[in-house]
C-alpha cells in the first residue's frame, strides 16, 4: 500500500500521516531530554518541559524592566506583556528589516519583466546579473559594512544582494516562457509594448514569481539574520546569538520554532492570498 | 478584385547556431483579394504558418516583401485578427473578460482603466461582448468561466469571438481546429463560413487537412518543396467556385474526391510548376 502510486489516501489518513512526524520530533526531543536529566537534572542543553515553559515565559511574557518596576506590574495584562516582551520587540525589529527587504523585491520583479520583454534591456542586463547570482552575499558583508555602516541599510543591502539576482532571473525566465503566440494576439487585441508586457505577461507570471518568492523566504530570512548576528543592536538573530552565550537553550528553541512559526505564517498567507488573487491559477 | 496583401518573391531561411542556415521558403508569390477564403495547406514543415506569420507582421522575411493594402506592417496590429492552434486565449482571464480585452485596450489603453467613465464603458462593452458569445453558440453561464474550465472547441469559439470583435479586415487562423475533435470541427468550420459569408473579412486559414482546406476556402493554396532539402514555395493553387459546393457549402463528393486527388498529386510530387485549376461548373 506504501509504495502504490495509485494509492488514493482520505482525509483522517492524510491528516493523521501529515502529523506523525511532529510527534514523533517531540517524543524523541523529550526522551533524550529525560536521559539527559536523569544525569543531570540541571542540564540546559536539551531542556525540559518545565524549563522550556520557563524560557518561554520569560520570552514571551516578561514585561520590560520599567514595567516590572511599576507598582502595578502585577495588573499588566497578559497581551501587554506579550507586546512588551524581548521576543516580540525582536520580532518587531526583524519583521521591519524583512517588510522593507520583501518591498526591493518589488523593482527586482520589474526589472525581470523587463528584461524578458525587451531584448536590448536584457542583453544590457542579464550577463551582468548571471554574474552578480554568482557573488556569495556573505562574502560581500565587510564591504557592505565598510559602505553602508552597520545600520539598517547594510543589512537590507545583504538581502538585496543575496535574493534579487534570484527574483530577477527568474521572473526573466517565467517572462520568456510566456508563448509568443499570446503577445503576438496581445498585438492583435491593440495592445502596445507596454500593454502586452503589464497587462498580458505580467498578469500572467505574478502568480508563479509569488511562488518563486515564497520559495526565497527562507534564503531572505537567512540573509537577515546572518546581517543581525553579526552586527545588531535588537531582532530575533540578535537574541540568539545573544542567549548562546549564556547557554539559553530554553528560549533558543522557543525563539526558532517561533521564527519559523512566523515564517510558515507568512509563507501560508502568500500562498491563500496567491490563490484569492488569481483563481485560474492551480498551483497555488 | 484589388490586391489586398502581395506577397512578393518571399524569402525566408533559419539560422541556428552552429548549423547551415535552413531556408523555409524562397520564391514564395501570392496575391491575396480583399474578402477572400484563402486555405494554405501542405506537409508538416513546409512554412504554412511562416506564411501566416509574415503576413500576420509577427515575422519578417528575408527577401521580397509582403504588403498589406499597400504598406509594410512590421509587426501585428489590430486589424489582423489571430487565432491560433494553442494558446489562443489569455489563461488569468475569463472568457468575458477575454472578448472585452482588445475593445478595452484599444479605447482605454494602459492607464484609461482607471478613469470613472471605464465602468460604464465597460458594461456596454460586456454588453457586446456577450452577443458575439451567443453568436458563436456559447452559453450565458460560461461567460464566466477560465479557459481552463472550456473545451478545446469553446476555447476556439472563444478565440474566434475575441478576434473578431475587433472587426479585422484579415483574420488569420492557424491550424485553428486541428486539435478538435471531428464533430466540433464540422460545427467549428460551418461557424468560420457563416462568419466569413455574413462580415466579409479577408480569412487565411492554414490547414494540413485537404478536406477541411476545400471546404473553407474560396481558394486553396498548396505549399511544397522542390526536393526534400530544398525550400517552400506556391506549387499549386486552385479556385473553388461557389457553383462546386452543394447547398451547404460542401463540394459535391465527386469533385471533392476529384480535387483532393489533385491537391495530393501536387504534395506528393512537389516537382510541378504552380498551376491554377479552375472548377468546371457544375
Amino acid at each position: 500500500m506504501l509504495f502504490r502510486i495509485d494509492a488514493r489516501p482520505g482525509r483522517v489518513a492524510t491528516w493523521t500521516l501529515s502529523w506523525i512526524l511532529f510527534a514523533a520530533g517531540i517524543v524523541l526531543y523529550f526522551h533524550a531530554s529525560g536521559i539527559r536529566h536523569a544525569d543531570n537534572p540541571d542540564d540546559k542543553v536539551v531542556p525540559s518541559l518545565s524549563q522550556l515553559g520557563h524560557g518561554i515565559s520569560d520570552a514571551f511574557l516578561k514585561a520590560d524592566a520599567d514595567e516590572q518596576d511599576s507598582p502595578d506590574a502585577a495588573n499588566v495584562s497578559l497581551a501587554r506583556r506579550f507586546f512588551n516582551s524581548m521576543l516580540w520587540t525582536d520580532t518587531v525589529a526583524s519583521a521591519k528589516r524583512f517588510g522593507w527587504s520583501m518591498l526591493l523585491l518589488i523593482p527586482a520583479v520589474i526589472l525581470g519583466l523587463h528584461m524578458g520583454m525587451f531584448p536590448l534591456i536584457g542583453s544590457f542586463f542579464l550577463r551582468f546579473i548571471l554574474f552578480f547570482d554568482k557573488i556569495i552575499a556573505l562574502s560581500v558583508l565587510p564591504i557592505l559594512f565598510i559602505a553602508f555602516g552597520i545600520d539598517e541599510l547594510s543589512k537590507i543591502m545583504l538581502i538585496v544582494i543575496g535574493v534579487t539576482p534570484t527574483i530577477i532571473l527568474d521572473t526573466f525566465n517565467l517572462t520568456t516562457g510566456v508563448p509568443p503566440e499570446q503577445i503576438v494576439k496581445g498585438f492583435t487585441l491593440g495592445a502596445n509594448d507596454f500593454g502586452v508586457t503589464y497587462w498580458i505577461v505580467l498578469k500572467q507570471i505574478l502568480p508563479r514569481v509569488l511562488n518563486s518568492i515564497r520559495l526565497n523566504l527562507k534564503a531572505i530570512m537567512l540573509f537577515l539574520f546572518a546581517g543581525e548576528m553579526i552586527a545588531s543592536p535588537d531582532g530575533l538573530a540578535f537574541r540568539i546569538a545573544l542567549l548562546r552565550r549564556h547557554m539559553g537553550m530554553n528560549v533558543i528553541i522557543p525563539c526558532v520554532l517561533w521564527v519559523a512559526l512566523l515564517l510558515y505564517l507568512v509563507d501560508l498567507t502568500m500562498r491563500v492570498m496567491n490563490r484569492r488573487l488569481h483563481p485560474w491559477f492551480r498551483e497555488a | 478584385m484589388s490586391s489586398l496583401i502581395p506577397l512578393d518573391n518571399i524569402g525566408v531561411e533559419y539560422k541556428s547556431h552552429g548549423q547551415a542556415p535552413r531556408k523555409v521558403l524562397e520564391n514564395l508569390d501570392l496575391e491575396i483579394a480583399a474578402g477572400e477564403f484563402i486555405s494554405v495547406c501542405g506537409q508538416t514543415g513546409c512554412g504554412k504558418s511562416t506564411m501566416l506569420r509574415l503576413i500576420l507582421g509577427a515575422e519578417r522575411p528575408g527577401t521580397g516583401r509582403v504588403l498589406i493594402e499597400g504598406r509594410e506592417l512590421p509587426r501585428p496590429d489590430r486589424h489582423r485578427g489571430y487565432v491560433p492552434q494553442k494558446y489562443s486565449l489569455f489563461p488569468n482571464q475569463t472568457v468575458l473578460d477575454n472578448i472585452t480585452f482588445g475593445p478595452e485596450m484599444e479605447e482605454f489603453g494602459l492607464w484609461g482603466r482607471l478613469l470613472p467613465r471605464f465602468r460604464s464603458r465597460r458594461k456596454e462593452l460586456r454588453h457586446d461582448a456577450m452577443g458575439y458569445l451567443r453568436q458563436m453558440g456559447l452559453q450565458d453561464a460560461d461567460a464566466h468561466k477560465y479557459p481552463d474550465q472550456l473545451s478545446g472547441g469553446m476555447k476556439q469559439r472563444v478565440a474566434i469571438a475575441q478576434a473578431l470583435i475587433m472587426k479585422p479586415r484579415i483574420l488569420l487562423m492557424d491550424e485553428a481546429f486541428s486539435a478538435l475533435d471531428p464533430g466540433t470541427r464540422a460545427e467549428m468550420q460551418r461557424q468560420v463560413r457563416h462568419i466569413w459569408a455574413d462580415t466579409g473579412t479577408t480569412i487565411l486559414f492554414v490547414t494540413h487537412n485537404i478536406s477541411e482546406a476545400l471546404y473553407l476556402g474560396s481558394r486553396v493554396v498548396v505549399l511544397g518543396r522542390d526536393s526534400p532539402e530544398g525550400s517552400s514555395r506556391v506549387i499549386f493553387e486552385l479556385n473553388v467556385p461557389d457553383s462546386a459546393r452543394n447547398t451547404s457549402g460542401y463540394p459535391l463528393r465527386d469533385e471533392m474526391e476529384r480535387l483532393t486527388r489533385l491537391i495530393e498529386g501536387a504534395t506528393d510530387g512537389g516537382q510541378r510548376e504552380p498551376e491554377t485549376v479552375e472548377l468546371r461548373e457544375v
